[in-house]
């Protein structure tokens, strides 16, 4: 039945080639070549909790009465936007799980994203021939965070309103074209003429997205093309991939992969209160709450935004202010324009234009390991500078303290972090012995009372346990139909 | 297919992955529904008792205390200290005040701050909140358990406030079972969420100070507060919040800041995305990688 379908599907849409080379894609088994997974099916859930909130989310900032069942609210003017989330937290069934699930969904999407491009980074999987990969993995980064302020955006409450108002301040930073970008952007002065929620909204759910999942196919496919890296090991070379094929036995662990992602962020979604908008309120220009940070992924640029001394420059009656120019926009486009050329940078420096299948391990390159180290040293201090007011009082030390403590240590860590990291690699590289696993040692006494020590024999499992080479499956016939070759008729070879 | 149903199961992990996980995503998907029917049938916060002061219950202390001005719109009563109250309260004064604010309560210069004037009200609340007397010296007095119990704390008031009959905040009893809580939202946004934060949670401010948490105030403080400005906390008289609208935010405060409609699960402290983003990074990609590392091979 299986046989005879697909056969029926092959002789019109040849998908035979295709599925093929799909199903007999070879995993090298690793641990952290799964991280990039945890992104892959967050997304899924993103897509999914994503469509059943648009179903009842009203982009709107038109102003209602709040009439739904949470009390302090009630009789309030809130906009549709708002009302609506509120609504679809409390009166529809399940709908606040859903809601809290996409949040998280968000938040572990972007976690994931950054914890497999550390493994993509350290191992050097970014070089030739995989640069354009990695530019496509950064562009991804980058519109998932935009993605994700946007979204957060969406509920028009309090805490996300004053992000808006940040942003559109950060628009309005850029020389000579800020203001007309940012009045371009929301229609007017702030807060504009009522279109950000639906312009927002409409980036958030279709636009950004689509590109999203255009990169997305752009990714795997490339990652089909090019096939998987694999770290260095008995029988693997730079011209082989060693590892299970994706039929069967990859495709049943990445789909119990799915199914334990899904759980953890429906599990977060339904225990976890994550931005309870209906405490927050709505969104008032003329309102304010203290201790408002963005959400984590956004974190680093609040941080840049925090410790910056208040510099401006005027002149021939313009003001660029430098305080919100330079860590809200070149400190982020620096910060991206150095992921994206990394690999070229490298190769420039190494002088090393080689294909390259195998991983390097971090320790074996100490420059390379310790540049990272820094660059994470750096976004991690940054991204902790964002919640100065939170150590502050978590502390009880003087805000002013913890503000001049970033002020130095954003500068200073990272060249620590490098020394540190290069000190501790090239110490791994030197040592005997490290990475394996320890042998016992036997001391054993002689009559005269010498001592002597002499290492255990090696226990199973001490050694590198190789793959067994499987079959690949045999049931999908890529015998080429009867190609018509009467005249007239050119033919094709596929 | 059944021939390499073995080699499936084999695949290290996979199996009980799959299994953990299918069972993980049931179980919530099959509760969700009733947790959002518990979620719209919790009591409203207009049901959940207060154990804020009421005029009947609140000064257990001593039954001679009165109530007065009824004249009053709004549900407030102002306590009414009896004058035998005045002796005991300057020896207690005495005892623990004096050495700082000086023995007529007229403060020492570069020491401590004149009390005279200040009302009752004001006294109250910083005995009663447990700031005065203070621990030690910083840039602003914390809260910590009081050293006085009400009636002790209701004669230091009254002694100081017998200096200056009639001046100053007084010390309100303030109903909020009739409170408005939509109102109280409203204002408690507009005049004290820009440092208490929207939660109530508290936050550190500029110089050394801090706005505290709300999460422990009763509604009588939570009045005296926003009548006698404390600290750096602007004051706010009644021509800017009346009684009502006091009561209002006191009600607020006291019945949905500090018993929030935690629909959704646990608050995470009300701090907001820093929290979140702990949880999210460790709970969630954290416990992922573990999945990983689990299913994974780790040569």
């Amino acid at each position: 039945m299986i046989d005879k379908s697909l056969r029926w599907l092959d002789d019109r849409l040849g998908v035979a080639k295709g599925g093929r080379t799909f199903l007999d894609k070879i995993f090298p088994d690793h641990w952290s070549f799964m991280l990039g997974e945890i992104a892959l099916y967050s997304f899924v859930a993103l897509l999914l909790t994503g469509v059943f909130l648009s179903l009842y989310y009203v982009p709107s900032a038109h102003e209602v009465v709040y009439h739904g069942s949470y009390v302090p609210l009630r009789g309030q003017r809130v906009s549709e936007a708002y009302a609506s989330t509120v609504g679809l937290s409390f009166d529809v069934r399940s709908g606040l799980l859903m809601r809290q699930a996409h949040h998280w969904a968000a938040d572990i999407f972007l976690g994931s994203i950054a914890v497999h491009m550390a493994r993509v980074f350290f191992t050097g999987a970014f070089r030739k021939p995989r640069e354009f990969n990695w530019i496509v993995g950064v562009n991804m980064l980058i519109l998932g965070i935009v993605n994700g302020f946007l979204g957060y955006s969406l509920p028009d409450d309090l805490v996300s309103g004053t992000g808006i108002r940040i942003a559109y301040s950060i628009v309005e930073s850029i020389p000579l074209v800020g203001t007309y970008l940012a009045f371009f952007l929301f229609g007017g002065n702030y807060p504009g003429s009522g279109v950000i929620i639906p312009r927002f909204f409409i980036l958030h759910v279709l636009i950004v997205p689509a590109i999203l999942v255009g990169l997305l196919a752009a990714h795997l496919g490339l990652l089909v093309k090019q096939k998987h890296t694999q770290f260095a090991g008995k029988g693997r070379t730079e011209r082989n991939v060693v590892g299970t094929p994706m039929f069967p036995s990859f495709m049943a662990k990445t789909t119990g992969f799915l199914f334990m992602t899904t759980a953890v962020i429906l599990l977060l979604g339904g225990f976890a209160q994550i931005n309870p908008i209906w405490q927050f309120g709505q969104y008032q220009p003329y309102q304010i709450s203290y201790a408002v940070q963005p959400d984590w992924y956004m974190g680093w640029l609040d941080g840049a935004l925090r410790i910056m001394p208040s510099w401006e420059w005027v002149g021939w009656g313009h003001t660029i202010p430098l305080e919100v120019f330079l860590p809200a926009v070149v400190f982020p486009g620096l910060i991206f324009t150095i992921l994206m050329v990394w690999p070229f940078i490298e190769a420039r420096h190494t002088k090393d234009l080689e294909y390259h299948n195998l991983l390097d391990r971090p320790r074996d390159r100490p420059k390379r390991t310790a540049a990272g180290a820094a660059m994470l040293t750096l976004l991690g201090m940054v991204f902790f500078a964002s919640s100065t007011d939170v150590l502050a009082n978590f502390f009880q030390l003087p805000l002013i303290w913890v503000l001049w403590f970033f002020r130095f240590a954003v500068p200073i860590a990272p060249f620590i972090a490098y020394f540190l990291t290069y000190r501790i690699c090239n110490e791994m590289r030197a040592a005997e012995g490290v990475g394996q696993r320890k042998r016992a040692l036997v001391v054993m006494r002689t009559e005269e009372g010498e001592y002597t020590t002499v290492p255990s024999a090696p226990r199973p499992g001490d050694g590198h346990e190789e793959l067994e080479p499987m079959p690949v499956p045999t049931f999908i016939d890529v015998t080429p139909p009867e190609l018509a070759t009467s005249a007239g008729v050119r033919r094709v070879i596929r | 297919m059944s021939r390499r149903l073995p080699e499936l199961l084999t695949s290290r992990g996979a199996a009980p992955a799959a299994l953990v996980g299918v069972v993980a995503l049931v179980g919530v998907v099959a509760f969700s529904p009733g947790a959002a029917r518990a979620v719209t049938t919790r009591p409203t916060p207009a049901a959940v008792s207060t154990t804020a002061t009421t005029p009947t219950a609140a000064p257990s202390a001593s039954s001679a205390i009165q109530y007065t001005s009824p004249a009053n719109p709004g549900g407030v009563f102002y306590v009414d200290l009896p004058p035998s109250f005045i002796a005991p309260g300057q020896a207690l004064y005495a005892a623990n005040c004096a050495s700082c604010h000086g023995a007529q309560a007229n403060g020492v210069t570069g020491v401590a701050p004149n009390l005279q004037g200040l009302g009752a009200g004001t006294i109250d609340f910083w005995v009663s909140t447990g700031r005065m007397p203070l621990a030690v010296t910083s840039a602003q007095a914390v809260r910590k358990p009081s050293r006085f119990n009400r009636l002790q704390t209701l004669e230091i008031a009254a002694w100081v406030q017998s200096l200056t009959p009639g001046q100053g905040t007084q010390i309100p009893v303030v109903n909020t079972n009739t409170a408005n809580l939509e109102s109280g939202n409203t204002l408690f946004t507009l005049n004290c969420a820009a440092c208490h934060t929207i939660t109530g949670a508290g936050d550190a401010l500029a110089e050394g100070a801090f706005a505290p948490s709300l999460h422990e105030a009763n509604s009588t403080q939570v009045f005296e507060a926003i009548r006698s400005g404390p600290g750096n906390m602007p004051r706010f008289g009644p021509g800017n919040i009346t009684n009502t609208e006091a009561r209002d935010i006191a009600a607020y405060v006291t019945r949905v800041l500090q018993h929030p409609t935690n629909a959704g699960g646990v608050g995470l402290g009300g701090i907001g995305p820093v929290g979140e983003g702990f949880v999210g990074l460790l709970l969630g990609v954290g416990v992922l990688m573990l999945v990983c590392f689990w299913i994974g091979d780790r040569a």
